[in-house]
């Protein structure tokens, strides 16, 4: 499955289907069986699609054009070989939809376009395996004979031989609906010769296939024949779900059809090899007589090839009347939305979707109180320095039944394998599903369908809050419309398509957007207008596949699974999903707290971006890391600006940064009695410094874009090396320190010597003295001297006796305050106890010195992360959402994954549940990061050491096995552990360390390796 | 047209008392009249009559018992609240004395009480209501209150964190702050634009925000249940305030139905306590 870390190799799994139903009349009608859209087809041929291979197939030449012309994929899955099902079928389809015919049972998978048939796939038998079929064979038939049952080998297909059981004249060619008849003539026959039915041939074929030699025998039965062969249907089905899954279009989204998926002879039906794994979900159809009934979830309505077409002109009925598309309901990929109307906002926050260049909110789309719908593009700012917002795409008036209209439920779903939010359960047939194109950025989309009165789609585009300047363009049959100022802004355009059949409202909207390069209306308008012609063309229906196909794209380097614990595997995916959709691959990201899911904090950007963010996406999606370095790279100017302002050298990143990379750090805040409060944080916050710099070393080192800190990044290592140089003070001793501070913990706000600020200030110091020095030029390298001798020099906070460091000056003769002697974290300690107080006291917000491990464990000391976690873990009040994730990767890999796991599920619920009580305002991006850090950094132990992958996992006892897929130095790798074993898949050569073994580099595919179970961290000795 | 009336004693509280009902009558476009409930019918204080003469509003006298009087004159039709009178205390309380303790107890309409040392402003046009987030507390005051008024009023919320209520976490307080408190009025008063968001003491925080914004009318709902443990806040706004008071009735206890959701913004301690613990 796409995103599933398991290489996909075809496996013949049991069937699932439990013992038949009996037999019974079909029922009257099958509409609500298949009442959804499809996006694949996959079905059986003679029985199903047609009554026999005489039969005249024009009909349904028509319907599997019709559909692959309107983007719905078709997969015949046959027994017989190819000639026999295109010379009847003769389809050449010419649209999105593609048509594969997967034939000689599970053998052979041709594709059909335009032009014919082409062979994608054949399993090959090897002469030995022929030679064992042919005796198997021959050896069936030999006993049967020996008990008095006169069978003869009719054919040698590929792969397989077939017996005929019943070589009578009366009985050379019967036709499907004589199934049951030719049931009972074969059992009679059998009978009489003492052989107890089918299931005992099927045994003896089977015994004499692994005779023969042949290891996983497939012995297949049409009550006529028996097969042995080398593969069979759940071949084909698993290869249609492979080919199916890049496409985006899993099990729930396909409809199979056949006509013996039941028992015949008691011998499983031909069509039920069909219901694999790899389908699950999927609505499945008999149109056959099924005389033994269907297994469980399989709907038998009978009929024959005439019932199974009305299926097919369902199915185009549905496209025709633009139906709303619908959903995999996978409870490992949906995150279901609160219908409670209180949590409209908390639901519009992780409902969002994104596309990496604009945000949307999943609030309801008939409004109503409390409900804010919003529309956010990155990096575009409103005059007060916040993400400007843009029109509102996602309303339509419902008058007879708005949203503000008390309700028994509203059933929503946020489906993460696809990116679409899906809306169903509320009011008469109501259903919506939108989505912002991840293939194409600029268009957005959404169909809605009704049969309330009044439904309709209203004003496509409509202002948002009140305080932001909107004007409406009128463009005949489309609508504009911009928000923002003129010359600047979002400006959006609409084409609402408003059909009704049967009763039911159908309203679809395609929307596109721009910014704005010159005066508008202007070059932006005409762009937009252009786009949504563009999109006009595409289709909802295609535009959505093509979405569809991007998500599993993106997903193929991003799986996530935990096995034995549903609940964080979801979590975790969920946090990727949005991690996915903060940032696009091209320009600059500006990645902020809460990304383009809500408007707070502005969209400004904090060390969130570079330290929590960036090392997922590095992994996740490597282009994006890079625009988010990007975005600090093209504020090089205004942070070195801002070091000369402060009398220093290189560039002083701002704290808090927004469109021109100025701080924007509010300098007072009110506090909790009303009164204004100094934020500290604009002027002595001053890690994010070092935070730029190890966040583009992190990249490079991780990717190995190895240009990139000889390019782009050199100046980012250097300059900020620079600031380091220029701010340190002198002591009288020799030593260095950096004096008034603030670290992470903000709970002692100005500090000298913070610990987390001056270990990552050395190590930038000599990070940027080995690219300085690297030039080879005289002056450069007496630079990276001085600044090599600089940081030695830095004061660090260790303490030897205690065996920790210090986590600032003075630190440690604070009071010694516990938490467990307050509450329980997470908590503002501050608030509970006064600011004073905690700041008087060893409390700590967050992890501060614990920081330092987990960015640069090599510039800490050997061993010191156990001790420092026993010391700082019981005095941190986890009163930021950065702070759990954190402690829950150093946990994990200080070999304590069971306490680890407390926390990971704490940062991994922090959204879905809202912990904070601000979810509404957005989500928390930087939290997400560290949920995915503690992943890969925490439970796998992974880290890049000199180009090759270190491992070293350390799995909590509740998990199962932990599997992660992601890009490594230009590779798709898939690292799975369990509590013995790690398995390695790279799709190119690969240096590779698991703990406990040694360093090795892997061929391209699958490795596996033992290992003794959870290790200590890298840098104990 | 409805009508606000004054319940008017022969003490200092009546003037305010007065002037209070005749800015709430103001605010909700009602008519004025006074009421004077007189028990001794040798009785020769005028104060009430002159009060009501010299501002011209009609008084009736009722006869006794007071309580029974004052509930009765509430009930009538068109009648939407009464503003009713307090005591200072030499140690600078303010007590609800017995009449309008018990009036307060049985009214199924808003009551005002007045200070005696309350000023009475030209108009009412801001509001504070101390909520705890709970339908309890919001119910009442946006089914009962809210239709009474014209628009044009600035409409404070104040809501007190507790520990068990308070937020686990605040990445930037200045940003999560105004989350939190938008969240707030969304989910409980979206009547409402403005929330101050304090810890502490309720009773001082509403004293405190009250004196800081320059409020004019203090609104409240209440449960009417006189035990000691309930409407301890109430109890200590009246206590501790020079502005009037108004308290809705929230009827029976519980009769709003459960708290709200373990982290959001308010809650009662169960669930909030529940929600600050839930680490895993």
């Amino acid at each position: 499955m796409t995103g599933d870390p398991t290489p996909a190799a075809p496996t013949r799994d049991a069937p699932t289907r439990a013992a038949p139903t009996p037999a019974g009349p079909p029922p009257a009608t099958f509409a609500p069986v298949v009442d959804r859209t499809v996006e694949a087809l996959v079905f059986d041929w003679d029985g199903t699609a047609v009554p026999d291979r005489r039969a005249d197939a024009h009909d349904v030449r028509r319907r599997v054009e019709a559909l692959t012309s309107a983007g719905v994929h078709v997969v015949i899955v046959t027994g017989t070989h190819l000639s026999n099902v295109d010379d009847q079928l003769g389809a050449r389809p010419g649209g999105r939809g593609r048509l594969a015919i997967c034939c000689n049972r599970g053998s052979e998978v041709f594709t059909v376009t335009g032009d014919g048939p082409h062979l994608l796939h054949r399993r090959q038998a090897t002469p030995g395996e022929d030679a064992a079929l042919d005796q198997a064979a021959a050896r069936t038939v030999e006993l049967l004979g020996e008990r008095g049952v006169a069978a003869a080998v009719v054919a040698e297909r590929l792969n397989r031989r077939k017996i005929d059981l019943i070589p009578l004249p009366e009985w050379a060619d019967p036709a499907k609906a004589d199934i049951a008849r030719l049931t009972d003539a074969v059992a009679e026959r059998l009978a009489a010769a003492g052989v107890a039915g089918l299931t005992e041939v099927v045994a003896l074929a089977d015994g004499a296939a692994q005779e023969a030699g042949l290891a996983d025998p497939r012995i297949t039965s049409d009550v006529k024949h028996v097969e042995i062969g080398l593969t069979d249907k759940s071949d084909s089905a698993v290869w249609a779900a492979g080919w199916l899954a890049a496409e985006g279009v899993t099990g729930g989204l396909v409809l199979v059809g056949g006509d013996e998926f039941g028992p015949l002879g008691g011998v499983e039906g031909s069509d039920s090899f069909m219901l694999v794994p790899d389908l699950a979900r999927a609505t499945v159809v008999s149109v056959g007589v099924e005389p033994g009934g269907v297994p469980d979830g399989v709907v038998h309505v009978g009929g024959g090839p005439a019932r199974f077409g009305a299926i097919l002109d369902d199915q185009l009925a549905r496209r025709t009347e633009r139906r709303v598309p619908a959903v995999d309901h996978d409870p490992a990929w949906v995150v279901p939305l609160s219908g409670r109307r209180d949590d409209e906002r908390v639901g519009g926050s992780i409902g969002a979707l994104g596309n990496g260049l604009t945000g949307t909110r999943g609030s309801l789309e008939g409004g109503g109180p409390g409900s804010d719908p919003l529309f956010l593009v990155g990096g575009v700012y409103d005059a007060d320095g916040t993400l400007l917002p843009g029109p509102v795409w996602t309303t339509v008036d419902r008058p007879g039944r708005t949203d503000a209209t008390p309700h028994p439920a509203v059933h929503r779903v946020l489906d993460l394998r696809t990116g679409v939010l899906l809306r169903a359960g509320d009011g008469p047939g109501f259903r919506s599903l939108r989505f912002a194109s991840l293939a194409d950025p600029h268009t957005l989309a959404l169909r809605v369908e009704g049969t309330e009165p009044g439904l309709t789609g209203g004003m496509p585009l409509r202002p948002p809050a009140a305080d932001v300047a909107f004007e409406r363009h009128d463009l005949g049959r489309l609508a504009g419309a911009h928000t923002g100022p003129a010359g600047t802004g979002i400006t959006a355009v609409a084409r609402d398509l408003e059909s009704s059949s049967g009763g039911r409202r159908t309203v679809e909207r395609l929307v596109t957007w721009s910014t704005d390069a010159g005066a508008a209306p202007g070059p932006s308008l005409d762009d937009a207008v252009s786009r949504l012609v563009d999109a006009e063309a595409r289709s909802f229906d295609g535009l959505l596949a093509d979405h569809r196909r991007a998500w599993a794209d993106r997903w193929s380097d991003a799986g996530v699974t935990i096995d034995g614990d549903p609940e964080a595997e979801l979590a975790a995916r969920f946090a990727v999903f949005h991690l996915l959709s903060s940032a696009d691959d091209h320009g600059e990201a500006a990645v902020g707290p809460r990304g383009l899911t809500g408007r707070a904090y502005g969209g400004h950007v904090f060390w969130d971006a570079d330290v929590f963010v960036l090392p997922a996406l590095c992994a996740l999606r490597p282009a994006a890391a890079r625009a988010m370095l990007e975005y600090r790279i093209r504020r090089l100017p205004a942070a070195r600006q801002a070091a000369v302002d402060q009398g220093a050298r290189g560039a002083r990143f701002p704290w808090e940064s927004a469109g021109d990379g100025v701080d924007v750090t509010p300098r007072k805040v009110l506090g909790q009695d009303g009164e204004l409060v100094p934020v500290a944080s604009g002027l002595h916050e001053r890690h994010i410094v070092a935070d730029v710099a190890w966040a583009a070393d992190h990249y490079a080192a991780w990717t190995g874009d190895g240009g990139f800190l000889d390019g782009p990044g050199r100046d980012l290592m250097i300059e900020t090396a620079r600031y380091w140089s220029s701010t340190v003070h002198r002591g009288a001793a020799g030593d260095a320190h950096l004096y008034g501070v603030e670290g992470p913990d903000e709970y002692h706000d100005v500090v000298d010597d913070n610990a987390f600020t001056n270990v990552m200030a050395r190590w930038n110091l000599r990070r940027g003295a080995d690219l300085l020095a690297a030039s080879g030029r005289p002056d450069e390298r007496a630079e990276a001297g001085t600044w090599r001798d600089l940081a030695g020099r830095l004061v660090d906070g260790w303490d030897p006796v205690r065996g920790i460091y210090e986590q600032f000056a003075g630190y440690f003769s604070l009071e010694p305050l516990l938490m467990a002697e307050i509450a329980r974290p997470p908590v503002l300690a501050d608030i509970l106890l006064g600011a004073g107080r905690v700041a008087a006291s060893q409390l700590i917000k967050q992890a501060d010195v614990l920081m330092l491990h987990h960015l640069v464990p090599d510039e800490v000391v050997a061993g010191s992360l156990g001790p420092c976690l026993d010391f700082y873990g019981p005095r941190t009040a986890h009163g930021s959402s950065l702070s759990p994730a954190v402690h829950a990767s150093l946990l994990a890999r200080a070999g304590r994954p069971d306490e680890a796991l407390e926390l990971f599920h704490l940062a991994a619920g922090l959204d879905l549940d809202d912990l904070t009580g601000t979810t509404a305002g957005g989500l928390h991006l930087a939290t997400m990061g560290g949920v995915w850090q503690a992943l890969a950094f925490g439970f796998l132990g992974l880290a890049a050491v000199d180009g090759t992958l270190d491992v070293r996992p350390c799995l909590p006892t509740a998990w199962d096995a932990l599997g992660l897929t992601f890009r490594f130095a230009g590779r798709r790798v898939t690292v799975r552990a369990d509590h013995g074993q790690v398995t390695v898949t790279s799709d190119a050569p690969l240096p590779v360390h698991v703990a406990g073994a040694p360093p090795a580099r892997f061929d391209p595919g699958t490795t596996t390796v033992d290992y003794a179970g959870p290790t200590t961290d890298r840098s104990t000795p | 047209m409805t009508t606000v009336l004054a319940a008017l004693d022969t003490s200092a509280a009546a003037r305010p008392v007065l002037e209070t009902a005749c800015r709430l009558a103001e605010l909700t476009g009602s008519e004025v009249e006074a009421v004077h409930v007189h028990t001794d019918p040798a009785e020769h204080d005028d104060t009430p009559e002159g009060l009501a003469e010299r501002a011209g509003v009609p008084l009736t006298r009722l006869p006794g018992p007071v309580e029974e009087a004052l509930l009765g004159a509430l009930e009538a039709p068109g009648v939407v609240a009464m503003a009713i009178g307090a005591h200072g205390l030499p140690d600078g309380r303010r007590l609800v004395g017995h009449t309008a303790a018990t009036v307060l107890e049985r009214a199924g309409k808003p009551l005002v009480v007045v200070p005696a040392e309350a000023v009475s402003p030209s108009a009412f046009t801001r509001l504070l209501a101390p909520l705890e987030g709970t339908e309890r507390s919001t119910r009442p005051v946006v089914e009962q209150l809210l239709p009474l008024l014209g628009t044009d009023l600035d409409l404070l919320v104040l809501h007190v964190y507790d520990e068990a209520t308070l937020p686990p976490m605040l990445d930037h307080p200045e940003y999560d702050l105004r989350i939190l408190g938008g969240e707030f009025l969304a989910r409980h008063f979206p009547a409402s634009t403005r929330i101050e968001l304090r810890t502490g003491s309720v009773a001082e925080r509403v004293t405190e925000v009250a004196d800081e914004q320059g409020v004019d009318l203090i609104v409240m709902s209440w449960s009417q249940d006189p035990s000691p443990e309930r409407a301890r806040t109430v109890r200590e706004v009246l206590r501790t305030t020079r502005l009037p008071v108004l308290l809705v009735p929230a009827g029976p206890s519980g009769s709003y139905g459960p708290t709200c959701r373990p982290g959001t913004p308010a809650g009662t301690g169960t669930e909030a306590a529940t929600a600050a613990t839930a680490g895993g």
